[in-house]
């Protein structure tokens, strides 16, 4: 290659990450502050020494193809690694992350940029080389480059130090939470700690299944309860509303005298006895915010609803006679004209987080939605949300744990966390939450954050929403039946 | 294992240095670092191989 310009800008590349991320990695916060890379920080490091290194080939050889391969392959797979790096902490609050940071950003975001920026130094300096480039002549160095390389085998040699001290010869490898380097051998820590048994997996703990009621036993008497007081079934019979979809939350607004109904991504106001439809809308669930499959429903009042979707993403609706159908149809797929949507959001929550949801409940008194989690196979837990209507933001989070005074007992090492909400209400000011597992229904005390009752509700199969109208508690079912029951519950049998 | 993995690369950038007439040697380093890199990262990461992200 006759064009010396493209070496000289080159060599400083490779002078520029020798002697910038990794020579200040090892000398500066290795040596001079006792940092110690965790074993990915290691193998991000190692990467652009490769990286450098492959410019050396370069400086030296020409740019043959396979360095300029090889560079791609090794600044591709470190861009993966610095993902994945920054996975672990891109979450946590402002300022938090793993040991030190730099100019406000922790060193394996750095490693983001800097194979980013790799990446993108090659494809420019690629479109300066020709054909007659890549011969196979060994070039005489000039004094720049041989600064590159005499300074690269510096920094090696202090990587090599230091990879010496904190992590030992093989087989002994990096560890996940090294301690603070030093040159006191008494101080070395040398691991095998990475080989201990561990499962492989693809997503790790984000890899929770979808919420899915289907399975679950009804069967009160198998449930974690010794006993619940059952409640008295005064109707049941089946939803004719001409639902396209099965029913996945219910609510009641006392005010107009209305059911709300959800489906998997349709929205329904019903009369007060639940008979006809009077408008509904089928939401495009895809559009924007992923609403997944609606799981809960709620009014915000008379005119206002939301629907609560399975990954606590939101829509709130209202009714109107006057909605513009052609700006509405970004919003809906049927039904352009019978409500406007006035937001789509979604619900952030803290210790819910890694859980789905399959309820959602509005208490006007509190002006508050609350959610309530059901288990998935890596995260348990009863954990309910109170997000203030008025920002939609986390309010309150606790863990349901029961009263002593609720009159009911769980069995040996039997708790609540078995259960599977899959609807809820506030009434009097509690709410209450049906599981669709053992088919029991909580009361839960909102000041004093404990389930405070239980009952058992006998014949339920698949409950998807529960409701209050006149002291009754109302259940829709996903195979489509409305129950109704008396809340007063039956007195303990004498032999129970 | 990283100092094994530093050492190769160290070798490698020695001999395109010192020794520019050893090219296959130590282009074969520099594959060999490379590739236990990889193997390394990837033991390391094996309970989530992928970025541990909301998908």
């Amino acid at each position: 290659m006759q064009r010396q310009w493209v070496y000289t800008v080159l060599a400083v590349a490779v002078l520029a990450l020798a002697v910038g991320p990794i020579g200040t990695a090892v000398f500066v916060l290795g040596f001079w502050y006792g940092d110690s890379p965790c074993v990915m920080c290691w193998e991000q490091r190692i990467a652009m020494a490769l990286i450098a290194l492959l410019g050396l080939f370069v400086l030296r050889y020409g740019p043959r193809p396979r360095y300029i391969g090889l560079s791609i392959l090794v600044a591709g797979y470190g861009v993966f690694m610095a993902l994945r790096h920054t996975a672990l902490h891109a979450s946590r609050d402002i300022g938090q992350g793993f040991s030190i940071e730099i100019l406000g950003a922790h060193t394996y975001t750095w490693a983001l940029f800097i194979f980013w920026a790799a990446i993108l130094l090659m494809g420019a300096l690629l479109m300066a080389v020709r054909e007659r480039d890549a011969g196979g002549v060994i070039r005489t160095l000039r004094p720049l480059e041989k600064l590159a390389g005499a300074v690269f085998l510096v920094v090696m040699a202090g990587n090599l130090v230091q990879a010496f001290a904190s992590t030992g010869p093989p087989p002994f490898m990096g560890q996940g939470d090294p301690v603070r380097f030093s040159f006191n051998p008494a101080h070395w820590v040398w691991s095998l700690e990475e080989y201990r048994a561990a499962p492989v997996g693809l997503r790790g703990r984000w890899a929770a299944s979808k919420p899915d009621a289907s399975k679950l036993d009804p069967d009160p008497s198998r449930g974690p309860f010794e006993w619940a007081p059952p409640l008295t079934l005064r109707g049941e019979r089946t939803l004719a509303l001409g639902l396209k979809g099965t029913p996945t939350g219910l609510d009641y607004d006392p005010d107009s005298d209305r059911f709300l109904l959800t489906t998997g991504d349709g929205v329904y106001l019903a009369d007060g006895g639940l008979t006809r439809a009077e408008r509904h809308a089928i939401v495009d669930v895809g559009y924007s915010v992923d609403l997944a499959r609606f799981a809960g429903a709620a009014f915000l009042d008379a005119a206002t609803v939301m629907a609560v979707s399975n990954n606590k993403s939101f829509v709130i609706l209202r009714e109107s006679d006057k909605a513009d159908a052609s700006k509405n149809f970004r919003h809906f797929r049927e039904s352009f004209d019978r409500f406007d949507e006035v937001r789509r959001g979604r619900f952030s929550t803290v210790r819910a987080r890694m859980m789905y949801v399959m309820s959602a409940a509005y208490d006007p008194t509190r002006q508050s939605i609350f959610t309530i989690t059901v288990p998935n196979e890596r995260s348990r837990g009863m954990v309910v949300s109170r997000f203030d209507r008025r920002d939609l933001t986390l309010s309150e989070e606790f863990v349901a744990r029961l009263s002593p005074e609720a009159g009911v007992r769980l069995r040996g090492e039997r708790s609540l966390d078995e259960l599977y909400v899959t609807g809820a209400a506030v009434h009097d000011g509690r709410l209450f939450a049906l599981s669709a597992a053992y088919s029991i229904l909580l009361e839960i005390d909102l000041d004093v954050r404990v389930v405070v009752g239980a009952r058992s509700v006998p014949g339920l199969s698949r409950p998807a929403g529960i409701a209050f109208k006149d002291g009754e508690l109302w259940v829709v079912t996903e195979e489509g039946k409305v129950l109704t029951f008396d809340l007063t519950p039956a007195p303990r049998p004498a032999s129970s | 294992m990283e100092f094994l993995n530093l050492s190769l690369i160290f070798a490698a950038g020695w001999l395109v240095y010192r020794r520019p007439q050893r090219e296959r040697l130590a282009f074969g380093l520099l594959v060999a670092s490379a590739v236990l890199t990889v193997l390394l990262f990837s033991f390391a990461t094996r309970t989530s191989l992928l970025p541990g992200m909301n998908y």
